[in-house]
């Protein structure tokens, strides 16, 4: 390794989150209902018991670079791999999919700049031998020709089908714009051709790396017993497991005032994005999720009222992504008056830099309470929760650690109109990254 | 015969040592009972931070005339825009920490109000309020319809959809088969006497019913009683859509669409909940969606399955549709495999191991389907109406487990013989299509 190589390994091992020292013995406290352990040969389980449809969500979440760990950056590598590895049958016992399909339930791998998830659904009864077979195949991972073959025929397929969604377009386009290196500036899905120049060597050294119980947070949630964490199969002894995974890149944040990226698209669509504090900043954190609720929830948001009556075909999201170190205000627009919905949402987030009244600001954080409880009721919901969170360095703070009374809530009750202002004051005042998308598009002044 | 095979060899490795089965899952248990006529059901998670609240009013589309096709959808969204306080019912419900939201379907209207559980009963006053005084002013009715329309043409480019739709015009007469949104023209012959008309005729409290899950605090008892009693007295005739005979010589109907490939839906008729057949039409709709779906390591979205089936039964009687996505397989081998499947599960019963694997794969998916409250809350009002008991959602979970393979040659037999096929097509097709 060059001098220059081991300084930013350095460099990025000293920034890594601590989701994964929880292996060491470090483990948070979730809440009174949320059972947090060490697996046996190291890395977290998360067990959060609940009432409800007799159903549980598994699932293994990963922090690994998406586009690898090589200084050559790899899109799509890790989403190949988790795939890949998906679809080997093992040595002993059936393949994950094979089985998650056979008893009803639905089989999820996503990917993320920095993290990897893979996510069951199935029935309650059918939990324990899902939570063996997953651990089976993911802390200790077999790769099959068959198994790489039918991988990336898949991906391929996937990949193929998010071109069509504006709202990947534009999250790919603003990241890449914010991030002039590292795993976020390169889509995390990848295109069809860099997939397919993908080996399968590729595949197997990163699987190799990248998946095992060291580096790994198991979650289940939904009528399941803390015990069942007990059903996880062991996978490799840390000395055997290859060493800590790092970062292959510095991640570098843009240090010029990003130019407008225009690309062609069926529909006109827009985007827009901002740097924003890391996970460890919980109060303006939320804060910042408050703002994109109240702007953009669909149905309620301001913005998103707004354009229900004046552009009923129109699409708004907007949100913000915990990261680590740095979070990203996201907001994508889309309609055929484009340029009526995007000033709509212009005159929304301009309103944010001014206190709400009083009466206005303790409905909207209700409003807001309520919707982020309406997104944590399923198991699915809880476990994405928790994996993310614990993933990007801050379990504690999962909105769903704790319930109405843990650390997110409490940050959201602590907030008040001064500070909202002030904080969309500090992150949004500054130029976006900006994406438009369009049938004919034109340069545009960047706004 | 390249589907048969692909079929045969599925069903073949159906054989391979099949899980045991763990027996029926359950619900936390229902209980039930009536406030006047009303019949309430409840399903209490007393761990949840939510409540969730089902109202079914008998306002559904069977009710509507085909000159006022969308008549049901309008009245149920004057009823959100309706001042209460100063701010229209839905947000003011958004204000006081819920949501409220509504879908139409054949039988009924049903709103869905979910909220912090110790709010759901201030919540649920509100929408007792719009109820008892609904604004049906020109104004409220000529917004709600602006929005309907630009409902209605997303649907329209939405190609399985369209087919859906095109297959319940098909077989339900009347207003049953009618768009769910209405169309431009039925919209725009709606008056605003003609939804208030349809709220007094229809939102008849001794025809609604509520359902109850998640987190139940003792005050909801007293709001759901307001809720019933802030309805229009009186209760409906009991409705049954008509249906078309469907002729042994399958009716083909084609139609072209603004979407980016063609789809064939076909239709069946089926058994309606509460049956002796539901069980059974539970394992031919699991059958049918993955006996011919390619293998795929994840779970395909809709846009993503080749084929695909749903059943149905927000109507009276129910249907069954399978479809095929033109982009990923040829409909045409795809319906053809289709018919050799039908045909053989109506001559012979299916093995012990095949149905134990298709029922499992049934209870998956309506678990699976069945997580939100919203969702608990449908089933629990649904099944409650359809007469499986006091506790309707477990009741129709054990009708699947004891389906025979018997069953399911019968249903097969009675209902996967005659069908309608229904064709989208884009509206310029590539050569050859």
């Amino acid at each position: 390794m060059s001098r220059a190589g081991a300084a930013v390994l350095a460099a990025l091992l000293a920034a890594a989150p601590s989701a994964v020292r929880a292996a060491g013995g470090d483990v948070p406290d979730l809440g009174p209902s949320v059972s947090v352990g060490l697996l046996a040969a190291g890395g977290t389980s998360i067990v959060n018991p609940l009432g409800g449809a007799p159903v549980a969500a598994i699932e293994l979440w990963y922090r690994a670079p998406s586009t690898g760990f090589a200084l050559k950056p790899a899109p799509s590598l890790a989403r190949l791999a988790a795939q890949a590895v998906a679809a080997s049958k093992p040595l002993v016992g059936p393949g994950l999919g094979s089985l998650v399909n056979e008893v009803g339930g639905r089989l999820a791998i996503s990917v993320f700049p920095d993290s990897i998830e893979i996510s069951a659904l199935v029935p309650a009864s059918n939990a324990p031998r899902v939570v063996r077979t997953m651990t089976t195949v993911f802390f200790a991972p077999v790769l099959s020709d068959d198994g790489f073959r039918a991988a990336q025929r898949d991906v391929i397929q996937e990949a193929a089908l998010e071109t069509f969604n504006p709202e990947t377009l534009l999250r790919d386009a603003v990241f890449g714009e914010l991030f002039s290196n590292g795993p976020e500036h390169y889509p995390p899905l990848g295109g069809p051709k860099q997939i397919a120049e993908l080996s399968e060597n590729d595949v197997r050294a990163f699987a190799t790396r990248a998946f095992r119980s060291q580096n790994a947070v198991l979650v289940v949630s939904g009528t399941v017993d803390p015990s069942i964490t007990g059903s996880a199969a062991p996978g490799r002894p840390a000395e055997e497991a290859a060493r800590e995974p790092e970062a292959h890149a510095p991640r570098q944040l843009a240090t010029a005032p990003p130019e407008p990226v225009q690309k062609a698209f069926d529909l006109p669509a827009g985007g827009y994005g901002w740097i924003g504090p890391p996970i460890a900043d919980e109060r303006e954190a939320t804060a910042l999720d408050f703002i994109a609720d109240y702007l953009f929830r669909p149905e309620g948001g301001v913005v998103s009222r707004e354009l229900n009556e004046s552009d009923p075909d129109a699409f708004v999201v907007g949100q913000f992504i915990t990261l680590h170190d740095p979070g990203v205000v996201f907001v994508a627009y889309a309609g055929k008056r484009i340029d009526s919905v995007r000033a709509a949402v212009d005159r929304g987030l301009a309103g944010m830099h001014k206190p709400l009244a009083a009466q206005a600001f303790a409905a909207a954080r209700l409003a807001f309470e309520y919707n982020l409880l309406h997104e944590l009721q399923t198991p699915v919901e809880l476990a994405d929760n928790f994996g993310w969170y614990a993933i990007e360095g801050n379990p504690a703070y999962a909105p769903g650690a704790g319930g109405r009374g843990g650390a997110y809530f409490k940050a959201a009750d602590s907030l008040t109109p001064e500070f909202v202002a002030a904080t969309a004051d500090k992150y949004l005042s500054v130029p976006p990254a900006v994406a438009r998308l369009g049938p004919q598009n034109k340069p545009e002044a960047t706004k | 015969m390249r589907n048969a095979l692909l079929l045969a060899a599925a069903f073949g490795l159906l054989g391979a040592a099949p899980p045991p089965a763990p027996g029926p899952a359950r619900f936390p248990a229902a209980t039930s009972a009536y406030v006047g006529t009303t019949r309430i059901f409840a399903e209490s998670d007393a761990g949840a931070q939510l409540a969730g609240l089902q109202i079914f009013v008998g306002g559904g589309l069977g009710r509507q005339t085909p000159s006022v096709g969308g008549v049901a959808a309008l009245t149920a969204e004057c009823l959100l825009r309706t001042p209460v306080n100063g701010v229209q019912l839905r947000d003011a419900i958004a204000a006081g920490g819920g949501s409220l939201q509504y879908t139409v379907d054949v039988r009924s209207t049903h709103f869905y109000l979910e909220g912090l559980a110790e709010r759901v009963p201030a919540l649920a006053a509100l929408v007792a309020q719009a109820l008892a005084a609904p604004d049906f002013s020109p104004g409220s009715v000529a917004a709600a319809r602006a929005l309907l329309l630009a409902r209605g043409e997303d649907t329209q480019s939405n190609a399985l959809a369209t087919g859906i739709e095109m297959f319940r015009r098909s077989y339900y007469e009347g207003a049953a088969g009618l768009p769910l949104l209405g169309t431009r023209a039925s919209l725009s012959n709606v008056a605003a006497s003609d939804v208030a008309d349809f709220y007094k005729a229809n939102y008849r409290r001794g025809s609604a019913s509520l359902s109850a899950v998640g987190h139940i605090v003792p005050e909801l008892a007293g709001a759901e009683a307001n809720l019933i009693a802030a309805l229009p007295e009186g209760t409906l005739a009991p409705l049954a859509a008509k249906v078309t005979a469907i002729p042994e010589q399958p009716p083909r109907i084609v139609a072209r669409r603004d979407v980016g490939a063609p789809i064939v839906v076909v239709g069946f008729a089926a058994a309606d909940p509460g049956s002796a057949d539901f069980g059974a039409m539970l394992v031919l709709e699991s059958l049918l969606s993955n006996a011919f779906e390619r293998n795929s390591t994840t779970s395909l979205g809709l846009r993503e399955r080749s084929v695909g089936a749903f059943y149905f039964y927000d109507a009276t009687p129910a249907s069954l549709i399978f479809y095929v996505n033109g982009n990923r397989v040829d409909p045409s081998l795809a319906i053809r495999g289709l018919v050799v499947v039908a045909q053989s599960l109506a001559k012979r019963p299916l093995a012990a191991d095949v149905l134990r694997r298709y029922k499992m794969a049934a209870e998956g998916t309506f678990l699976s389907d069945t997580v939100t409250l919203a969702d608990r809350a449908y089933v629990l009002g649904t099944f409650g109406s359809a007469g499986f008991g006091n506790d309707p959602v477990n009741a129709a979970l054990a009708a699947l487990d004891r389906a025979s393979a018997a069953d399911v040659q019968r249903a097969a037999k009675r209902y996967l013989q005659r069908y309608i096929v229904a064709l989208v097509l884009p509206r310029q097709a590539p050569s050859g299509t």
